[in-house]
């Protein structure tokens, strides 16, 4: 059975940011587990060629955001942009070539991180202005009470499979499940902002670096073990954290594949199924011409869960 | 970081920091309680290396004066560059001329925290300007086995605390899943907090050894099975979910380089006496 919400009460405020840029310093390198060097793209501007569904590894890559990465130039506003935007709010670009297509929110990461068709990012750069519709915090589940919702969409819990079990859990299917050991940078930080990294996926790299996390897709549903993330990040066994994959490849140490948080709660509210398919692809972003240029993509090309409470 | 190349000393200025706190007074705890948090910078009173790090009840509190630089490029070189144990003396105000020691590096924007005689914290007052005679980075000492990297410790400071060939005394040693805020930050500057809260049965007290699984600090601060990193406690617990008492890295290696002794009862680490402020 779905699991009961307040979704009826939530309020949308319309929310503008533009494709942001990728920053750098003048010194260039960042330094990687073995101490080195590197110069590599991922983060900001828009990033091509990966999407939902897609692994979250084996790119030459440093914090790879798929798709355009969007922050809002005024401070105090940007930080409603990324506190307020939720995964499967529809963002609408509303400036150059692409105006008027519309993706998804995957995530947070410092930017709200958009995914759209192929073709659709192939035609969007930095300083393209965005809309982005922002519906779900303050989202509750009626019938779980000891978990909490955050940076989820109505539309993305209602596409969810699993519910509300007759034993009173929340079942919910995952692609990953993930140790405490891999909890890596984000841990401590407010659990509407940024993401948390995933150590132990450096694919190429040491056997001694590794915790199995190198099939990660992007759009993955993950559950982080002994994770409390109702009211921030941190380590608390017994808990269950539930995010979603929105960004990849870090080469940067202590940095890895990232889930932004959607629910959090004691272990025993969750009934976990193993489910390859628990990915954003498999409700938001699949389909043909998602992933390659070429004809057949619509400005309106939204997939069935766009059609729930978050329009 | 080549064995016996001299130190350097460079004498940079930090001021002592004023705490900040933005347009609300209130933090939230793990536990979704908001709290207003004291303690979390600035000059601290009543707290010195020796207490529990749960013994008040405050934020990432720290025994001593935090330093910090007005211009952001110089603070984070104040940090980076100095050590655990380097020498500091109070250049304006009341407590001019006084002597101190560092104790411990904070992350993020980059703080300094130094130790001072009880009579001269209580003189002191933000805004103060102090000289830190910093020294440390790029020493080792001979006897370092080669796949050890030592960081963020006074060469003279090294010489009497519980460390050399063979042996790390600690008072404990705590498993990689507890590494919290610092993970994936550069360990030359960031503490790494432990996420132990008063109720989890470990005690620590400010100025300890403590040791870290499977954690390799030479750079950024991550997982490496079969590692282990020894920091010393440099502030004390935070009611924050993902933060806690938090060590300043000074020793990180493979597991069979790095020995460590935990010695939960009897364990001394960075105490004033070691630093010269009794």
């Amino acid at each position: 059975m779905k699991a009961a919400t307040n979704a009826a009460r939530l309020v949308s405020q319309v929310l503008t940011g533009e494709v942001w840029p990728a920053l750098a310093d003048r010194h260039g390198y960042r330094v990687g587990p073995d101490g080195q060097p590197f110069v590599l793209p991922g983060m900001g501007g828009v990033t091509l060629g990966v999407h939902c569904g897609d692994p979250a590894t084996g790119y030459a890559a440093d914090h790879l955001e798929p798709g355009a990465s969007i922050r809002h130039a005024d401070p105090a506003a940007n930080m409603a942009v990324q506190f307020l935007s939720c995964v499967g709010n529809q963002v609408r670009v509303d400036s150059g070539p692409a105006a008027g297509a519309v993706g998804h929110v995957i995530g947070q990461h410092a930017y709200v991180l958009a995914d759209f068709a192929e073709p659709v990012a192939a035609s969007l750069t930095t300083g393209d202005a965005v809309t982005i519709t922002a519906t779900g915090q303050g989202l509750r589940l009626s019938d779980h009470h000891q978990i909490v919702v955050k940076n989820c969409s109505p539309g993305l819990i209602e596409a969810m499979p699993g519910g509300t079990r007759p034993d009173g859990r929340l079942e919910v299917h995952v692609a990953a499940r993930v140790p405490a050991e891999a909890i890596g940078a984000g841990v401590g930080m407010i659990s509407e902002y940024a993401n948390t990294d995933l150590m132990g996926a450096y694919e190429g790299l040491g056997d001694d670096l590794s915790l199995g996390l190198e099939s990660l897709r992007v759009g993955d549903i993950v559950a982080l073990a002994d994770q409390d993330h109702r009211y921030g990040r941190g380590y608390r066994p017994g808990y269950l954290t539930i995010g979603v994959i929105s960004t990849g490849q870090c080469l940067l140490f202590g940095h890895g594949p990232g889930p932004s948080t959607l629910l959090s709660g004691p272990a025993g509210a969750f009934h976990l199924v193993d489910d390859a398919d628990a990915n954003l692809a498999s409700w938001y972003h699949g389909g043909a011409g998602w992933h390659h240029h070429g004809a057949g993509w619509s400005r309106q090309d939204n997939s069935a869960a766009d059609h729930g409470a978050d329009r | 970081m080549t064995a016996g190349l001299a130190a350097v000393t460079v004498n940079l200025l930090g001021t002592v920091e004023h705490p900040e706190l933005g347009d609300s007074p209130y933090r939230v705890d793990a536990d979704g309680v908001p709290y207003v948090p004291v303690g979390d910078g600035g000059i601290v009173l009543g707290l010195d290396l020796g207490d529990s790090v749960f013994a008040v009840h405050a934020d990432h509190a720290a025994p001593g004066a935090c330093l910090v630089h007005q211009a952001e490029a110089a603070r984070h070189a104040l940090t980076l560059y100095s050590c655990i144990g380097n020498a500091a003396q109070v250049r304006t105000g009341a407590a001019a001329g006084a002597s101190g020691a560092v104790i411990g590096k904070r992350g993020e924007n980059g703080r300094v925290i130094v130790g001072f005689r009880a009579g001269d914290l209580t003189r002191l007052r933000p805004g103060d300007q102090v000289s830190v005679r910093t020294r440390g980075q790029g020493f080792r000492p001979g006897w370092l086995p080669p796949a050890v990297t030592v960081m963020n410790i006074d060469p003279d400071l090294l010489a009497v605390l519980p460390v050399g060939p063979g042996h790390v005394a600690v008072r404990l040693e705590l498993p990689a899943r507890l590494a919290g805020s610092g993970l994936g930050r550069p360990a030359a500057s960031w503490d790494l907090d432990l996420q132990l809260g008063p109720g989890d049965g470990a005690d620590l007290r400010l100025g300890d050894l403590v040791a870290i699984s499977d954690i390799d600090a030479r750079y950024n601060m991550g997982y490496r099975r079969d590692w282990v990193s020894v920091g010393i406690v440099v502030h004390g617990a935070s009611p924050l979910p993902g933060h806690g008492p938090g060590i300043t890295p000074i020793l990180t290696g493979p597991r069979g380089e790095l020995t460590v002794r935990p010695d939960p009862d009897g364990h001394a680490g960075l105490t004033a006496a070691l630093l010269k402020l009794q």
